[in-house]
């Protein structure tokens, strides 16, 4: 009951957000939602079936330049399709271009499996600027929305209307596909592969299907995007895309329904946010993903659910210990950022020229303070606030250890 | 006399250089209990790969209700009614145990592919499951983890997840192995519960199991089977006696 409160409400959130903000945070809203569409396709195949593919990428581009393919069709009136209905074309161009790379990737399991989907990804890539027709060579493809009843799809806002209505619908579909017989039997193929064959099913053609599924909503996804954009190019089959569609996956968490979504939508915030503030943002990016990967392996959305976990069974400890954890984390944090931007603004190219010109280390300005490179204190003021966080946080998770260990010993002897 | 539902013709299998099974000659009727015992390295698991389909024979001929079977997918022989469990526990440890035995029952009714019907609303799959659920005794740990049973509760289930498709014939690789003595007492009881009015080919190392579950015998050294027959006939038989069992004190 409380999770149905909590999704509608997230619904409505979402119908509202235009009301309130503005255009340019209505774009950025558009691309998140995309994002977490494509890590939800992604996760079918990856978290649901156990098949981790790294070259989705090319599912999410088929999609795409199908709707652009599909937009200048309308736009000649060579085509009759709603406006709206436009991202479709993706989902079926997705779902073919699934089925047939699934049939030779799905031929091979694990690390194979995984290799043969990077391959088909960057044989696609390789080629398609040679492909003019379909890839648009170097330059890509542009089109025009077309209007559709009182939509013009003028502004950004009827776009993102469209945009949380296909996302809605697909996660709900996504949803029922998790419920459905065949949806169960895709987490039997994630667990034990031989003994799914050894039920009579045939588990070539189980992973083919999966594949396509997951494809179709990826292409649905790049359609999105394209539809959004009205423009695609072929560096949309890059690696890039492959590899971010699994970072947002694992840092949401793939063993939980909304994981994805959660990975997608705060890193493409994180993403938009932090790229105005700082040029490292990637640097950070990468930073936060092996930091939440080695203390929260299963993901942001699994913390989440154990917080709430934690108060549902006044598990006043753990909660406490978490929120001792914080003040020294961030305490850290802000340590790593101000060094990692202290050196990038030395290590900067301008910066340098004046410094072999005039010979001195001029300050470099940072949180609208000026920082003498040359003194100690520029440097030990960061270093001292890592120390002393990192210390805090090593007392607090010993500390926390010691109270509870008797009870953890127990609970480890009765679960033997 | 019955009719042979198992019949393994001159069944040979090499890997590279060394033939592991050595023209195997091998019935079983239907509706027995037949036991395959041997040395460790007979070949036993390999003729069970060879029989359920992970392998596909170097020559010579499986037939399962007379129809040939040999070199056929997994699947499609479990589809023909004969099915079995791994030496290794194979079952879906992060899927409840209900999960487990669901599946296995939507194999049952061929639902293969649906991908349009709510698992919460297919009545017959889920009243079938409840009564393998009730077969191999898991009613109460119905909605754990697989991974979390004990290690016999595990052995029970892919035991009911091999009869969830509707096998006539089960194959078990050692069902026992690595049991307590109730564990193994236990198990033995709901083996012959289960497979009441199956045929039964199992491997097995636990010579009481063995002699007190088993109506025949086939005993396989080296890829070959010495003798065949009834517990009193394998008993007695002195190739047996100086092959296997005078290994195993009695």
């Amino acid at each position: 009951m409380m999770r149905i409160g909590l999704l509608a409400s997230i619904v409505a959130l979402l119908l509202g957000a235009p009301l309130v903000l503005s255009g340019h945070v209505v774009g950025v809203l558009t691309t998140a939602l995309i994002a977490v569409l494509f890590a939800m396709a992604f996760n079918l195949l990856s978290g649901r079936a156990g098949m981790l593919s790294f070259g989705h990428a090319a599912y999410f581009a088929i999609g795409g330049f199908a709707v652009i393919h599909a937009m200048q069709a309308v736009e000649k009136g060579l085509l009759w399709l709603p406006t709206p209905l436009l991202p479709l074309v993706g989902g079926v161009a997705g779902l073919i271009g699934g089925l047939c790379a699934g049939y030779f990737a799905t031929l091979r399991s694990g690390v194979y499996f995984s290799m043969v989907t990077l391959a088909l990804a960057e044989l696609l890539h390789a080629i398609a600027p040679n492909l003019g027709s379909i890839f648009g060579g170097e330059v890509g493809l542009t089109t025009m929305r077309m209007p559709w009843t009182s939509f013009d799809y003028g502004n950004e806002v009827h776009v993102y209307y469209t945009v949380v209505a296909w996302v809605v619908l697909c996660i709900g579909l996504l949803y029922a596909y998790n419920q459905t017989l065949f949806g169960r039997l895709t987490v039997g193929v994630r667990e034990a592969e031989r003994r799914v064959s050894f039920l009579g099913y045939n588990l070539h053609h189980t992973k083919i299907i999966v594949f396509g599924v997951s494809a179709m909503f990826s292409g649905i996804a790049g359609g999105l995007l394209a539809f959004t954009t009205e423009s695609i190019n072929y560096s949309i089959l890059g690696m890039g895309m492959s590899a971010s569609v699994v970072l947002h996956t694992f840092v949401g968490g793939s063993g939980v329904f909304f994981g994805p979504a959660v990975g997608a939508f705060v890193f493409a915030l994180f993403g938009s946010l932090v790229s105005d503030m700082t040029k490292n943002w990637l640097l950070y990016q990468g930073i936060l993903f092996v930091g939440i990967m080695m203390f929260m392996g299963d993901g942001l959305a699994m913390l989440w659910l154990r917080i709430v976990n934690e108060f549902k069974e006044r598990n006043w400890s753990a909660l406490k210990l978490r929120a001792l954890l914080l003040p020294p984390g961030l305490l850290v944090a802000a340590g790593v950022v101000t060094l990692l931007e202290l050196t990038s603004r030395i290590l900067d190219q301008q910066y340098a020229a004046i410094v072999s010109r005039t010979k001195a280390w001029p300050p470099v300005s940072l949180y609208g303070f000026n920082w003498n490179p040359t003194a100690l204190a520029t440097w030990l003021v960061p270093i001292l606030a890592i120390g002393a966080g990192a210390g805090l946080v090593f007392l607090a998770i010993s500390r926390a250890g010691r109270e509870a260990a008797p009870r953890a010993a127990l609970a480890g002897e009765h679960a033997r | 006399m019955t009719k042979d539902i198992i019949q393994l013709t001159d069944l040979r299998k090499r890997f590279g250089e060394s033939e592991i099974i050595r023209g195997v000659d091998l019935g079983v009727k239907r509706g027995e209990r037949h036991a395959l015992i041997g040395p460790n390295g007979a070949g036993k698991s390999t003729l069970f790969h060879l029989i359920s389909g992970l392998y596909k024979p170097s020559s010579g001929d499986i037939r399962l209700n007379g129809d040939s079977i040999a070199g056929l997918a997994p699947h499609l022989i479990t589809r023909r009614g004969l099915s079995r469990s791994f030496q290794i526990t194979t079952i879906f440890p992060r899927l409840s145990v209900y999960e487990n035995l669901r599946i296995a029952a939507m194999a049952r009714h061929g639902r293969r592919y649906a991908l349009f019907s709510l698992a919460s609303k297919a009545t017959v799959i889920n009243r079938d499951t409840d009564e393998l659920l009730e077969l191999v005794r898991l009613t109460q740990a119905r909605d754990k983890f697989a991974g979390d049973l004990t290690y016999s509760e595990q052995r029970a289930l892919e035991i009911g997840m091999a009869i969830g498709p509707g096998a006539d014939v089960i194959l078990l690789d050692e069902p026992m192995a690595g049991m307590s003595r109730e564990e193994t007492h236990y198990m033995l009881n709901l083996i012959r519960d289960i497979t009441q009015g199956k045929t039964l080919l199992v491997v097995e190392h636990d010579m009481e199991v063995v002699f007190s579950l088993c109506d025949r015998i086939s005993v396989l050294v080296y890829g070959e089977v010495i003798a065949s027959g009834t517990p009193e006939e394998i008993r007695s038989n002195g190739r047996v006696q100086e092959a296997y069992l005078g290994e195993v004190p009695a």
